[in-house]
């Protein structure tokens, strides 16, 4: 049955909840459409900013840091973009840039606080949390179950890494072996460290263990006990301060368990950053789902954007398609936040890379047009690289009210609005910026519309 | 055998050849794709193994994943090399069909389509490989088109009807067979022949807003469970003969109570070129009739007290068909008095009762649901109710078995027995 | 004769180096083979695997016979790791008829010892029916039968049998220089890539079985050799596209083109251009890519809508027949006994590797005063000595049936050894790559049995992230293991990683479109963008074909 709204959000990631959960506060009739989960469920836990400079080594030590440097160098950045809109003046716009995205910090740890994703971290620095590699990345936000404050504070500081047999996704024989080596590279404690296996069952076999059936297991109340009095074994044995654990703690209760963990070991405990399919990730999405439904914003699954109509400088309505059925959705608004190559946003073949809904012009970073390359030209030789891959930054470019525009410069459609991995400008791989530029874009785009809706109305 | 002379070529004829290369072909176990399936197919090769699909598959939470490596597995590695079916006979089973994987990929991989289309491999190539309890099924699809067994004596078969409508105070409404008419009711095999209550309860609704409304002189099974053995013949040959008898009546739509017949029933109509949709009823309430129309007319019945209840989505309706009708659903609910609705943690996790699981694997068809169960009592509802007659009896002799108190009700009876009676 | 003396020492662990070293240490040579790097890493590692019955070389009647019953004798010794490949030719041009009807008569000779039926015609309509994806103009379809072997599993066991024959197999050794015959023995100088040592060793004879650096190695030796190296690219697709096999010369210069379904792959080849670039530094080319999807587009219009997962590219070391275009170059072989104990390899095909090798150790045992006759085409390779019951096992093991299928078509018989290391550590029936499947079990096996140094050789033993997401997901998990069983230090796991995403996007980046394109974002967002691999300080080294632009 066709619906009717304010604002039509396609896209279900960090992007478009955010601007779906801050239109709704606003009091504006939202709907966000999702046609599958995507790049935000596989996030490891951490809510990056910025990180890196692109093809520089040095961490930034903050993300105020980060985004001063960015504005200076890369006035088109979506971080830079944030700083023009509200007309602000030019002496003002680093400044307008920061206070937007500590804003939009906030505004995540406010939102996510007493859910399953509740974060911890700050503006003013950079953490470096460990990942499942024994590899550390500079991040601004962590889920509260990954953090640990004290475990570069003290010399002493001894660090457990605990695997689960027939648990392939974290080794902790490689990973602590790694992890120790790079302490040592850096002279920067903990300088010692263990490694243990331990066995948990959750269906009677200690093999072919998956990331839910664990969290899932450790949610149920007693299951922790029996855990922790294995690792209380190991802990005691290596004179532990720290122990680590791959991110599997628990859909609802990873917190409450890395509490508990705490006082039965009497020691630091945290979950380390992990890849697809990720709990924490998991734990995201149902997190922004709920704050969104809850803000009173509608959510409609399993249904995807096929095409839109428009009148003159105005989208009208978007065809959505269901399994089987196919609605329209009149709007007054519209925001693009339909992610990159997973999400679906851009499609890329010999013919060029191309915005999949509205056939928006796509540029590369350096704002050529994207229609007619060949991805495999956007590439380079080495597969992984501070230099990243282009065609990972190729997308649409927008105005200072992420308006998409076209070829002219001008906005594609009045009312038709960008966020997210979709946008041109940034390299999210090896920036380390895409929960906070998804995030960041969001809340910008969210602004917009709702002038956008408020002045028409 | 044919006998292949290896001199010359043009020795076999061109018919010979080609039953030599069919024999060949089957030998290898190579099983050409037909033109229905390749939609299917072609999503596939989508699938970017991310696994994302594995947090969210309700068997693999109920059974872990090395018992049934899931739908990243049958999406990666069993739908690759179809010479290799036949070895995927130990995991394809045990999927309800529920489709929660699609919803979650971000490249929507139509996985429980891959799960159908393997199983049509193995029935057909390796029939030994089958889960025994498929074929008492097959059996009743064949011999009576139905997939229940249906009543030997038909009189006994009113009396049982006739026995619920007292006991959920619904009134007779007599069955009407036309030659043609706007809409064709199909109440789906499990009403017809089980759960006689829902075939009788949508009478009573479609009769009190004077729907110009008919039903089949004969019922017939959609054919949905012959796709879930594997058994292609079977089911293309009652969807054909469900074909010619909707196009014969020439309605315009067909509105169903089941879950399961609405899902299959808009495949069909897509695939075959029906041109005749498929809506359930509760998408025909809401659409057609209207919600103010329902607001004005329902009334609290005398006989029935307040209720808290809680609802159930239906895989083949939110995951198969589009998740609006369970809106629809939560908005008819809203619009009946007296009825308060909580919502369950677990609204749209599956029942465990799709995939014909439970016929040869029950264990794990009742491990699926008991997540369900638990998160329906956190609610503190006293019914459940749910718009499917497979989800209701799965659900509700779970609950049983489980101690519960809680009842459960299937929604189009629900609704039918807060209309008054018609002048 | 002490520990570096030898009678035989082979260089180049190809398909006929393998095969050299096995027949000469069946015949009771002491025989050493050194391997610059892995075996099966250079043209027999990217060619398509099809053991053909000689097809294409009408012109050549004897190359045609030698063919066919390579075929039979494979079909005897390694029937495990072979697979039959169901051909259709679809043809849209009736003068490709008449041509068909030469090669068919032909081909038919030898059908029958192959165990195949001859050429047959069928009608468009049973062509259509058997291959849906085939043009619709099609005139009429010809039916013949070929067979793959699995390349790294056939010179993997080549070289273990050796081994087991008391041969001596050295990998990541190469050959860096010659010393002159002294007493009849020549000195072989080596350096080894493992210990980073220079060693030596004396030995009667040495045989040059390089293929593409067959020049190189002949060099060292004071020898001019004149080879033609050609470059072939192949295009791999995601999943079997299409049922059977098709060949086709309705192509863009009227070469024969095929398209064959391939384990849970296609394949699309193949090019041939004259090269002289280095062969490690190859990668397929734009040209080449569309070049192939062109050619078969006439035939399988709908060729650009299936994923294109990676492409492959490598060298045939053709005899130097030069003035003539390359495809009149024959692909029969030459051995080329340069008299100072040294013998060379030139030209040859896959299907040919045992025969080359029967010819050179019958020389080299002629040379030695050895009568011990060839066993090769009798004695079978290792896992092949009996049928494999998938379904018992599986029951009594507890693994699902399509890990085992996928393991006994790598390994016969030996999957047995591999499931009863399961039984002490349980943990091992985990599955590590979830494409193929591989188990965690049949990782360790290969890590322990079959002398990897690295995960690229890990995935010529194992088939790891040779499919569609190219090990995006079990790179991290199999360098673990990796690091594990060799006690590695902590920089050579994430070495390993890099080196072996490196290996993989060397293929991947010429033909990335797609769905490709979604599989590399998440596997950067893994390694990358999580992982910070490109910022962890180690000692990673360019690869020859990343160096330069």
């Amino acid at each position: 049955m066709d619906l009717e709204c304010d604002l039509l959000v396609i896209g279900g990631g960090m992007a478009g909840f955010v601007a779906g959960t801050i239109a709704s506060n606003a009091g504006i009739s939202t709907v966000v459409l999702r046609k599958g989960q995507s790049a935000t469920a596989y996030s490891s836990g951490a809510i990056d900013m910025i990180g890196y400079l692109p093809e520089v080594s040095e961490p930034f030590s903050s993300p105020e840091e980060g985004l001063t440097t960015i504005a200076g160098l890369y006035p088109l950045h979506p971080y830079s973009i944030v700083g023009y809109s509200e007309d602000v003046e030019p002496s003002r716009v680093v400044a307008e840039i920061v206070e937007r995205a500590r804003g939009t910090i906030a505004w995540l740890k406010k939102y996510l606080k007493d859910t399953a994703a509740s974060l911890i971290g700050s503006f003013d620095y950079n953490v470096h949390p460990i990942t499942v590699l024994g590899t550390t990345k500079p991040t601004c936000l962590v889920q509260e179950t990954m953090f640990s404050d004290s475990l570069q504070q003290n010399e002493d500081n001894v660090l457990l890494f605990v695997g689960l047999s027939g648990y392939p996704d974290f080794n902790p024989s490689a990973a602590s072996k790694t992890y120790l080596e790079d302490r040592i590279s850096v002279g920067e404690p903990p300088r010692k460290v263990g490694r243990c296996v331990l066995e948990i069952k959750p269906f009677g076999k200690s093999f072919n263990l998956s990331s839910i059936e664990i969290a899932r297991h450790f949610d149920h109340e007693e299951s922790i006990d029996d855990f922790a009095a294995q690792l209380k074994i190991q802990v005691e044995q290596l004179g532990a301060s720290h122990v680590a654990l791959p991110p599997v703690l628990g859909l609802r209760n990873a917190l409450m368990n890395k509490k508990k963990l705490e006082e039965i070991l009497g020691v630091q405990v945290f979950e380390l950053l992990g890849f697809p399919p990720s709990i924490p990730g998991l734990r995201l999405q149902t997190s922004l789902e709920n704050i969104f439904k809850r803000e009173g914003g509608k959510l409609l699954v399993g249904h995807e954007a096929v095409g839109y109509n428009r009148m003159e400088d105005k989208v009208t309505s978007v065809t959505v398609k269901a399994p089987r059925r196919k609605i329209q959705i009149n709007a007054k608004a519209f925001i693009l936040a339909s992610g990159k190559y997973i999400g679906g946003g851009l499609h890329g073949d010999e013919n060029g890379i191309r915005e999949t809904i509205f056939d928006l012009m796509t540029v590369t970073r350096a704002y050529h047009s994207a229609s007619g390359i060949l991805p495999s030209r956007y590439t380079n030789r080495l597969s992984i690289s501070p230099m990243g891959q282009p065609v990972y930054s190729c997308g649409l470019t927008v105005d200072p009210k992420f308006r998409p525009v076209q070829e002219d410069g001008m906005e594609w459609a009045s009312n038709l609005f960008a966020a997210g991995s979709i946008l041109t400008g940034y390299d999210y791989m090896s920036e380390k910026s895409g929960l906070g530029v998804a995030a960041t874009s969001g809340y910008s785009a969210a602004k917009s519309a709702i002038n956008f809706i408020k002045e028409v109305a | 055998m044919l006998l292949i002379s290896s001199r010359r070529l043009l020795e076999l004829d061109e018919n010979e050849a080609y039953e030599y290369v069919k024999a060949a072909l089957n030998k290898e176990l190579i099983a050409p794709y037909r033109s229905h399936e390749l939609e299917c197919i072609n999503s596939v090769e989508s699938c970017i193994n991310c696994g994302l699909c594995i947090n969210h598959c309700p068997v693999v939470a109920a059974v872990g994943l090395d018992r049934f490596s899931g739908p990243r597995s049958i999406a990666v590695e069993l739908s690759r090399s179809p010479p290799e079916f036949w070895s995927a006979a130990d995991i394809v089973y045990l999927c309800t069909g529920c489709g929660t994987c699609r919803e979650v990929c971000p490249k929507n991989v139509d996985i429980p389509e891959v799960v159908n289309l393997i199983r049509a491999r193995i029935f057909e190539y390796r029939p030994d490989l089958v889960p025994k309890g498929l074929f008492m099924v097959r059996e009743l699809l064949i011999e009576y088109s139905l997939a229940f067994e249906p009543w030997e004596d038909k009189e006994e078969k009113i009396e049982s009807r006739n026995m619920r409508l007292e006991r959920l105070a619904l009134p007779l409404v007599q069955d009407k067979v036309l030659d043609k008419a706007e809409v064709l009711f199909y109440p789906g095999c499990q009403a017809e022949e089980r759960a006689q209550e829902v075939r009788e309860a949508a009478k009573v609704i479609l009769d009190f807003f004077d729907v110009d409304y008919t039903l089949l002189e004969e019922m017939s099974c959609c054919g949905l469970p012959a796709r879930l053995i594997g058994d292609e013949e079977t089911a293309v040959s009652l969807a054909d003969k469900l074909k010619k008898k909707v196009k014969s009546l020439g309605v315009k739509s067909v509105i169903t109570t089941c879950a399961g017949c609405t899902g299959n029933l808009s495949y069909l109509s897509h695939h075959f070129d029906w041109g005749v949709p498929t809506v359930h009823i509760l998408e025909y309430i809401v659409e057609e009739i209207g919600l103010e129309l329902l607001r004005t007319v329902v009334k609290k019945p005398s006989n029935l007290s307040d209720v808290h209840v809680t609802v159930h989505d239906p895989c083949h309706l939110i995951k198969h068909t589009s998740r609006q009708v369970m809106e629809h659903a939560l908005n008819i609910l809203r619009e009946l008095p007296g009825v308060r609705v909580s919502e369950s943690e677990a609204y749209d996790s599956c029942c465990g009762g799709g995939g014909l699981v439970s016929y040869h694997s029950k264990e794990i068809a009742n491990a699926v649901v008991e997540e369900n169960l638990e998160a329906i009592t956190k609610t503190g509802a006293e019914r459940l109710v749910t718009p499917c007659p497979l989800c209701t009896a799965q659900i509700e002799s779970n609950l049983f078995k489980s101690g519960s108190s809680v009842e459960v009700d299937d929604l189009t009876v629900f609704i039918a027995q807060r209309l008054p009676k018609k002048e | 004769m002490s520990d570096s003396e030898f009678d035989v020492v082979v260089i180049g662990g190809g398909s006929t180096g393998t095969a050299v070293v096995r027949d000469c240490a069946m015949r009771g040579l002491k025989t050493l083979l050194l391997e610059r790097d892995d075996i099966a890493s250079a043209s027999v590692g990217t060619c398509a695997g099809m053991i053909s019955s000689g097809l294409k070389y009408q012109g050549e009647p004897e190359i045609m016979k030698m063919c066919s019953t390579e075929v039979v004798y494979f079909n005897r010794i390694a029937r495990h790791i072979i697979m039959k490949n169901p051909i259709l030719v679809p043809i849209r041009d009736f003068s490709v008829v008449a041509a068909n009807r030469q090669m068919a008569d032909t081909y038919s000779e030898y059908a029958e010892e192959r165990d195949v039926p001859s050429m047959m015609f069928l009608t468009p309509e049973a062509t259509l029916e058997i291959e849906p994806m085939t043009h619709p103009d099609i005139i009429a379809g010809v039916y013949y039968e070929e067979f793959f072997i699995d390349p790294f599993r056939l010179c993997l066991l080549q070289a273990l049998d050796a081994r087991n024959h008391g041969a001596t197999i050295k990998s990541y050794c190469e050959v860096t220089g010659f010393e002159p015959m002294t007493n009849g023995f020549q000195g072989v100088i080596f350096y080894n890539r493992i210990t980073g040592l220079i060693e030596k060793v004396r030995t009667k004879i040495v045989v040059n079985a390089t293929g593409p650096w067959a020049h190189k190695i002949a060099n060292m030796g004071g020898i001019e050799l004149d080879l033609r190296l050609n470059k072939g690219a192949h295009i791999i697709f995601d999943r079997r596209i299409v049922n059977v096999g098709i060949t086709t010369k309705e192509s863009v210069d009227g070469r024969w083109i095929y398209l064959f379904p391939h384990e849970n792959t296609t394949l699309l080849g193949t090019t041939a251009l004259d090269t002289w670039e280095d062969p490690d530094t190859l990668v397929a080319s734009y040209d080449e890519i569309e070049y192939l999807l062109k050619s078969i587009e006439f035939i399988i219009p709908s060729i650009r809508e299936a994923r294109i997962i990676r492409t492959m590219a490598g060298v045939r070391p053709l005899v130097a027949d030069w003035n003539i275009p390359e495809d009149e170059v024959t692909r029969g072989y030459r051995v080329v006994n340069h008299d100072n104990g040294l013998i060379s390899f030139v030209g040859g095909k896959l299907v040919m590797c045992r025969h080359m090798a029967e010819a050179v150790t019958d020389l080299v045992c002629k040379k030695l005063g050895n009568d011990v006759v060839c066993k090769t085409h009798e004695t079978p390779l290792p896992g092949n000595e009996n049928d494999v019951d998938i379904e018992t096992l599986s029951r009594e093991y507890g693994i699902n049936m399509h890990i085992l299928e996928r393991m006994r078509a790598r390994r016969g018989t030996e999957i047995v050894k591999i499931l009863e290391m399961t039984k002490e550590n349980p943990e091992w029936k985990t599955t590590i790559c979830t494409c193929e499947p591989v188990i965690e079990a049949e990782i360790r096996y290969a890590i322990r049995e079959e002398f990897p140094q690295t995960l690229n050789d890990l995935r010529r033993r194992l088939r790891i992230g040779t499919g569609p997401c190219q090990g995006t997901s079990c790179t991290h998990k199999v360098a673990a293991i990796l690091s594990e069983e060799l006690d590695l230090e902590g920089d050579d796991f994430l070495v390993d990683i890099l080196d072996f995403r490196a290996e993989r996007w060397k293929g991947i980046r010429p033909s990335m479109r797609g769905e490709q394109l979604a599989q590399e974002e998440l596997a950067q967002g893994m390694y990358s963008c999580v992982g910070n691999l490109e910022q962890s300080d180690v000692d990673y080294d360019m690869k020859p074909w990343e160096e330069g632009n």
